[in-house]
């Protein structure tokens, strides 16, 4: 962090003021230049996706990692990698993040956030979500090829079956439920503080976070990367033709019809998760974000797919702000959607979420505090 | 204790019952109704459902349908008495199973030493599975129900505007929040509902030490179970996690106001709170609504006449909004 930001950002602590809730914007005003070269430059154009080269980065001096397996849905197991932060103890308490990719990116593009926060003091684990990358398909992801003929008379049955596996399942209800997973698996993890656990999501990814604020309130800090649904009501979403008809396909064939489903690498979704997706409107759930959750929407100006202006991110603020929820947008100027995770859309929203975090899960402390009751969670395997 | 017994009766009919028998309805059929044994996929789960179809139906009637749902940790076979009634009134009636219940598959797991890639979008294996069975989630459940409204669509001689649900004790929520949720379902009864949450506020979940440290627990240690005791363990640990955050009463005020909901309640219920459950939840419903209390009946609707009261109420509420 630039020091004139650090200085602002003490500042605004100590004096108290109601500006003291937000986060110091000086970085996107000092970095204009900057901002509007990558959205000029003919290399920097990221239409459609971002590009492998966006996902390399350099694993930050005494920044350790350490791949792990957790936990979902009654058993399907997912893959999480942890940096933890230099001086990072299993017996001291550490504020910890989850990080969560978009729509058929994988958590390999955006390590490189995880290591960020890292190099920043934060616990991170950059987590693949349910039938993607590394992690297994869910119950709802495979098919028995052969008939069930288990019954009632026993809860499990372990046996050779031919089966199918479906992957890049799009389903944000089950992104949801994995990022609830993901934070009860860093809630339990030796060294991290069960009280201060924070959530980042980009693209559909920021589009969750949202509703797992709306969710969870074990989350005390949220940052929601080129998302962002304004306020909206509850109740059922249409269901027309032809959606109506791939429903009925689904319910009698067990698979209706996909579409093209990737950005940052190229694959099929159903097209049903264009519907199921609906069931997730984390705009018509910002009423059950509590007090203790700290929201901040990082909307890209020309975003091509959330909407421009950071519009419904600065909705969903102010409709925040005004039942006393903490919230803030900021915006990267003149950038597209996948020019976020590049360049100085990287550099500066990195800095911002973590800015972010740290001010609102803290930081890190070595061992000596020890609070016996939260000190529990901490099971090991 | 009751409710054991129960399921150990059915679970011991279930058994001795081959799946791919002709259709056997527990209960005596109207004259003139026929069923038919379905298979129906949720999330991937084979399902079973029986259609009860009434006198009369050919491929091009346009009927109206109506989704039976079971209570807690009950099946299909528990409520074919009520889905053989409706038919009487010309309705089409589909009581189900759901995943992992009665005669519907289980929910599906893979043992380690499976590989796979995701430009592969489907690939085939025989691999070492685990299969489990009477887990109780309830948005699963609604899901289930949800899924079988598309099976029923897909109907010849129904008419897909003209879709109800009927659910009894914790179906009750489910077709409460199914009718919040799933813009298909025109009409909704809700027969001794439970339907929790109205002293809660519609606020994020937030876990006692105790809860945490069982999310915590599955989250770290969680795989899919070997044992049937370890299976048991965990099938009880996640209905009483997915319990302590499941509000059907959030969703009343969230039923469109051209959805139609009764809630049919038993006058002498024990075990629901009439007052606190389907009363307070039909004040917030913005469309057609009722109550109808069953004189004298309990829980069960076991008293005389009670279930016939009962099946009376929903056929003439789905008679008249669908």
């Amino acid at each position: 962090m630039p020091a004139p930001l650090r200085l602002g950002l003490l500042a605004a602590v100590v004096l108290g003021t109601g500006l003291s809730a937000q986060i110091a914007t000086d970085l996107v005003a000092k970095r204009k230049a900057d901002f509007h070269t990558q959205a000029t430059d003919a290399d920097m154009k990221r239409d459609g996706g971002t590009q492998p080269r966006d996902w390399n980065y350099d694993l930050p001096e005494g920044v350790t990692t350490r791949q792990v397996t957790f936990y979902v849905g009654g058993g399907t197991p997912l893959y999480g990698k942890l940096f933890l932060p230099r001086q990072f103890s299993p017996r001291g308490r550490w504020p910890a993040v989850v990080v969560g990719h978009g729509i058929n990116a994988l958590s390999i593009g955006i390590e490189k956030y995880a290591a960020r926060f890292a190099d920043r003091g934060l616990v991170a684990m950059a987590i693949d979500y349910q039938s993607y990358g590394f992690s297994g398909s869910g119950a709802d992801d495979l098919r028995l090829l052969e008939p069930d003929t288990t019954t009632d008379a026993r809860t499990v049955t372990e046996k050779q079956a031919r089966v199918l596996v479906k992957r890049t399942n799009l389903n944000n209800v089950e992104e949801v439920a994995d990022f609830r997973a993901a934070v009860s698996f860093l809630q339990g993890e030796p060294g991290v503080d069960p009280e201060r656990i924070g959530i980042w999501g980009s693209s559909n990814g920021g589009t969750v976070v949202v509703a797992v604020a709306a969710a969870d309130a074990r989350v005390k800090a949220v940052v929601s990367q080129v998302s962002g649904a304004p306020p909206s009501a509850r109740g059922p979403a249409p269901l027309a033709a032809p959606m109506l008809d791939d429903a009925v396909r689904r319910a009698r064939t067990g698979q209706g019809a996909e579409v093209d489903g990737g950005f940052s690498f190229k694959s099929k979704v159903d097209m049903w998760s264009a519907q199921r997706n609906r069931d997730v409107r984390p705009g018509s759930t910002l009423d059950q974000i509590p007090a203790t959750t700290r929201v901040l929407f990082l909307p890209a100006e020309n975003d091509e797919l959330s909407g421009p202006g950071g519009a419904g991110a600065l909705a969903a603020t102010k409709y925040l702000m005004e039942r006393g929820v903490t919230a803030q947008t900021i915006i990267y100027p003149e950038l597209t959607h996948f020019q976020a995770y590049s360049h100085t859309g990287f550099d500066v929203g990195s800095t911002l979420a973590a800015d972010w975090f740290l001010k609102y899960l803290g930081t890190g402390a070595p061992p000596k505090t020890t609070k016996a009751a939260t000190d529990s969670l901490n099971v090991r395997r | 204790m009751r409710r054991r017994a129960y399921l150990l009766v059915f679970v011991l009919a279930a058994v001795s019952t081959p799946l791919a028998q002709a259709p056997k309805p527990g209960v005596s059929l109207p004259d003139g109704v026929t069923t038919r044994d379905v298979k129906f996929f949720s999330e991937g789960v084979q399902c079973f459902g029986r259609i009860f179809l009434p006198k009369g139906l050919t491929a091009d009637s346009k009927a109206p349908a109506v989704v039976l749902a079971p209570g807690w940790a009950e099946t299909e076979a528990s409520i074919e008495k009520y889905a053989a009634r409706f038919t009487t009134r010309g309705l089409v009636a589909m009581a189900i199973d759901y995943r992992g219940w009665g005669k519907s598959g289980g929910f599906l797991y893979l043992d380690d030493g499976v590989r796979w890639d995701d430009r592969l979008r489907f690939s085939q294996h025989t691999a070492r599975v685990r299969i489990r069975r009477k887990r109780l989630i309830p948005d699963a459940q609604v899901l289930d129900i949800r899924n079988a409204i598309s099976y029923l669509q897909g109907e010849p001689g129904i008419d897909r505007a003209r879709i109800g649900v009927w659910g009894t004790d914790m179906a009750g929520g489910h077709v409460l929040v199914s009718a919040a949720t799933d813009i298909r379902v025109k009409a909704a009864v809700a027969q001794v509902p439970v339907i929790e949450g109205r002293d809660v506020p519609r606020k994020a979940f937030a876990p006692s030490a105790v809860q945490q440290a069982q999310l915590v627990r599955l989250a770290r240690t969680g795989q899919a179970p070997a044992t049937a005791i370890a299976a048991d363990t965990m099938n009880e640990e996640e209905a009483r996690l997915a319990l302590a955050e499941y509000h059907p009463f959030w969703y009343a005020d969230a039923v469109p106001p051209t959805t139609a909901v009764l809630f049919v309640v038993a006058e002498k219920d024990t075990k629901v709170n009439n007052d606190a459950h389907a009363a307070a939840a039909s004040k917030l419903l913005r469309g057609p609504n009722g109550v109808t209390v069953i004189p004298g009946a309990t829980h069960t609707l076991s008293t005389p006449g009670a279930l016939e009261a009962a099946v009376e109420a929903a056929a003439a509420w789905f008679q008249k909004y669908l």
